[in-house]
Order: C-alpha cells, then structure tokens, then sequence
C-alpha cells in the first residue's frame, strides 16, 4: 500500500465558472471564473457597485445566473443550503425585536427541524457550544438591544455556527464596529481559518482586508484579481479596481474646473 | 354584580356577540404582533379602510349572504394590495403613496355606495360595528377563520418568526419567504373580514393592533408577546362587549376604548419600556451620579 503524498494545494471548496449575472439591462457580475479554497478566509474587495455582494447572493443562489455556473464540492449550493451560512448587514436587524441571545442562536437550529418537532438535546448541545465559543453565555437571557455592536455581530456568528455551516459569507460585518469590536471581529474570524472553515466576506476598508484576510478577491464588475492578499492588494490591481485605469489626478467630477489659481 | 356580568349574557345576540369578539381577538392578537413587528400598522389600517367597497357591492348584488360579504371583502382588499404594487412598479409613485391613495378612493367609492344603497344596511353599522346583526352563520364564520389562523400560527410558528425576525436569513436556509408573506396577507383579510360585524371597517384594525402594541411593551420574548397580546384581547373584547352593552355603545368602538386603557396602561406602567419607570431610573442615575460624583 503506498501513501500518496499529501497535495500542499488544498482543495477548492467553491468554483465559479465563467459565472455572470445581470439586473435588468445591467450587467453585475462579467465572466467570473475563481476557484475559494477550502478553509480560506477571502475578502471580497471592490468599489461601489462591483459586485460584490451579488457574488454572495449568486452562491445562495438568489441572483439566476445569466450565464456559467457555482459549485459548491460536486453539488449546485442550492442542495448543501445548510452548509452555507449567510450573516445579514447589521442594518437590516430590528434589535428592538421582543427576543433574547439564546433565541436568535436556536434560530439555526430551526432549518434541521421538522414540522411539529420540538429542539432536542443534540439542538441544545450545540447552541450552548456556539454561545460558549463566542462568549455569550452569560449574555444568553438579554434582549439583543441590550448588547454592545460586537457582541451583537457575534449572536449572529454564533447562529451560524449553531446551523453547522462550515462556509460563512459575511456581507459588510465591519460595518459600524468601533476599533475594539473590529479588532475582535478579526480575530474570530482568522481562529475559525485556523479551525478549517471558510469565510467570505464583503470588506470595504483595504487596510483591515490586508491584516484580517489570507486571500482577496478584487472585482469591478469582471475579476480583477484573486489569490492571496498581498498580491491581490498591488498598486497596480487597486489602480485598476477603483479608477479602473485613470490616473489619480484625473479629475473625473470637474471638481475644480472653474478654479483660477493665481500665477 | 350578577345583573351587570351575566344577565346581558342570557340574550342569544349578546351570546354570539361575545362569542365572535373572543374567537377575533384569538387570532386577531396574533396577526396583530406580526403587524407591529414587521411595521405594517398603517398598511393594516388603510388595508380595512379599502373593504367597504367590495362589502357595499356585494351587498347590492347579492343580498346579506355573509358569504357574499365575505368574498366582496375579499376581493376589494386583494385589489388595493395588488393594485398599488402594480402602481409602484410601473409610476414613480413609491408604495405607501401608492396604497395610500388607492385605499382612499376605495373608502370614498365604499361610503357612496353604501349611504345610496336602497337597502337597509347602516353606514354607522359598517364603519364602526354593531353585535345585533352577528347571525349564525357570521358566528361560523368567524369560528372558521379564527381557528384556521391559530392553527397556522402553531404549526408554521418557526417559519413565522424567522420571516417577521430576520427574512434574509430566512430565505439564506431554504424558506419560502414570499410564500408566508402572502399567507400572512391572506389571513390579515380574512380576519378583518371576519372581523367587520362586531368591529367595523374603521374599528377592526383595532382588535389586532392594540394588544399587540400592548404586549409588546411588556415582553423580551415572542411567543410570550403572542400569548400575551391574545390575553388582552380576549380580556378587553369581553369588557368591552359590556360595556356597549350598559352604556348603550357601538361596540367596536366600546372594544377598542377597552384595549385603548390596556395600551396607555402598559405605555405608562410597563416596568422596562414604560414612561413611569423610565423616569424613576433616570431620578436613580441622576441621585446616584450626585452622591459619588467622578
């Protein structure tokens, strides 16, 4: 019996190929064709209007794709739904909402479930562990108004690690997080890429996506660039992305095309 | 005592009155949470506001058939639903403008026909109810739609909160988001249809919004807000059936002045969100901040 050697490339977990998507007469997504591999944690990066968060959207397969085509391992994401977990932009919440920690954790536990079927013991377990691995515990039994912006992001991190996702796509989770929350935000998530699980999440800010991420993925509606962080982040790349080739003192508004300056 | 809370009772109408506002204000208060949480007040309200039409012209055409009534009704609030997301997506006008117009041309070409109509049907009784005419078959009714509406909360209660809580994440698992929307839409008609003999079209949205506000102000936990809301619903439709009863009121408007007391009580006096402790905690701050100042 011979050992084959163990492949230093790891695997993809998800492969777009040729993948586009349109809104209307709007194309959002041109031909993208990228490989994530498995335990990874990619930041999606991009000006307004790339396609960012369409590409998370097109993985839940809520965006039909105009043409190619996602794989999650050998399967369409549409049949491994509970391996995939989606964490919505903190906006969208209503924290006043009459709920406490515990029970928006249990809320991934409710996909499992069957009609009629109350949480079983194996259910509890595993959102106590969530709670603890997040450190909520002791936060279990408060409504989520009564929570700072981290440990709000984290009762959602926790539901996802309750619905036993090992993929987690993150739209925008820096989004209104003071430095302290920021910092502990990337540190969960750089422990969940030395855990093997796999994080995608749309980031603004390039500075955070070059401390927090292993890899990036830039877009400006096509790929601009995919690999790992350092490289995707060149000068070059970003001059692309963002002024999609024009130079700096270009003045595409005509801010100051009255201006006369004395000579 | 006993001629005030039972005799009112040994009159049939006063039996099927109580009946039908008890059997509501089950599944009133239950829609009623998913109203406020999704902040769907208004919309309910414009949305009973628009069924007078449908009930005036069944009325024209086919008589009091509660059956007729019903379907009129029906009809009536799905054509304004429609009908202003049809307008929103094809003008520039945006939805709640939209709805908001439709529900009042709706009400104005309800109250024309109505007030002409040669029968014998009361425009005050329509607006604002009135338990003489609870027949029967409106009892039926009501006991058809009421229980159809807490059975569906029962089975499909996670499905529920998710949609209301967190719809995204509801769809990112598989849901069938518009699905329950348009479930929870269908039964928000059929209720206040339901709903028109005893409440009226101006009053009905009452029986579902007040003890859902109400309960909202004393809970940090849904379905005890759900439990909570029926409880002030049943509560105040009883004491407010006899109270139209004694003081000779219409008694949708007898109901919702009941459930007004429930909201303004718990508004006031709700530990955590209400206006007295509110300030109480703030005095303690204040006097706590003056003892050990820095």
């Amino acid at each position: 019996m011979s050992l084959s050697p163990v492949s230093s490339e790891p695997h993809s977990i998800l492969r777009f190929s040729h993948l586009s998507v349109r809104y209307g007469r709007t194309l959002a997504l041109d031909d993208i064709t990228l490989d994530i591999p498995c335990g990874s944690s990619t930041a999606i990066l991009g000006p307004n209007g790339a396609g960012k968060s369409t590409l998370l959207r097109a993985i839940l397969g809520w965006q039909p794709s105009a043409t190619g085509e996602i794989r999650l391992g050998d399967a369409h994401p549409q049949h491994l739904l509970p391996r995939l977990a989606y964490l919505p932009q903190r906006h969208m919440i209503d924290w006043d909402f009459p709920i406490t920690v515990r029970a928006v954790v249990e809320q991934g536990r409710y996909p499992s479930l069957r009609l009629f079927r109350q949480l079983g013991p194996d259910d509890r377990t595993r959102v106590d562990r969530a709670l603890q691995e997040l450190g909520l515990t002791d936060l279990a039994g408060r409504q989520i108004r009564m929570l700072s912006g981290g440990q709000q992001q984290r009762v959602f991190l926790a539901r996802a690690l309750a619905q036993g996702a090992d993929i987690f796509l993150l739209d925008e989770p820096f989004a209104g997080l003071d430095l302290f929350a920021t910092e502990e935000l990337t540190h969960i998530l750089r422990a969940w890429e030395a855990q093997g699980r796999t994080v995608l999440a749309v980031v603004h800010e390039l500075e955070l996506a070059r401390r927090g991420f292993t890899r990036g993925v830039l877009l400006d509606t096509a790929l601009v660039a995919a690999g790992p962080i350092a490289e995707v982040l060149s000068p070059a790349n970003i001059d692309r992305a963002y002024r999609r080739g024009r130079c700096a003192h270009d003045n595409p508004l005509h801010l100051a095309s009255t201006t006369e300056f004395p000579r | 005592m006993h001629d005030f809370l039972i005799t009112p009772f040994s009159f049939g109408f006063m039996q099927r009155g109580l009946l039908s506002a008890v059997l509501l204000s089950l599944s009133g208060g239950l829609l009623g949470c998913i109203l406020v949480m999704r902040r769907l007040a208004l919309m309910g309200d414009a949305l009973s506001h628009s069924l007078l039409p449908g009930i005036g012209l069944a009325w024209l055409l086919f008589g009091p058939s509660t059956l007729a009534l019903f379907f009129g009704a029906l009809v009536a609030g799905l054509l304004t639903a429609l009908g202003s997301a049809f307008l929103s997506r094809l003008t520039r006008v945006k939805e709640d403008a939209a709805f908001g117009s439709l529900f009042i041309i709706f009400f104005g070409a309800g109250v024309a026909l109505v007030s002409k109509l040669p029968t014998g049907l009361s425009l005050s009784h329509v607006l604002f109810g009135n338990i003489l005419v609870v027949g029967p078959s409106d009892l039926a009714v009501s006991a058809v739609v009421s229980s159809t509406t807490v059975m569906v909360f029962v089975v499909f209660y996670r499905s529920i909160l998710l949609e209301t809580f967190d719809p995204i994440f509801y769809r990112a698992v598989g849901g069938h988001s518009g699905l329950v929307h348009f479930g929870f839409l269908a039964l928000t008609v059929l209720n206040l249809v339901a709903a028109l003999q005893t409440m009226g079209v101006v009053l009905a949205l009452g029986l579902f919004l007040l003890p859902a506000v109400s309960a909202y102000l004393w809970c940090d936990h849904f379905a005890r807000m759900l439990v909570l809301s029926v409880v002030f619903g049943v509560v105040s439709s009883v004491a407010g059936i006899l109270l139209s009863y004694h003081a000779g009121l219409a008694s949708g408007a007898a109901i919702v002045l009941c459930l007004g007391v429930v909201f303004f009580a718990s508004a006031l006096f709700s530990p955590t969100y209400g206006l007295v402790g509110r300030c109480v905690r703030g005095l303690r701050e204040r006097q706590a901040v003056r003892k050990h100042p820095g």
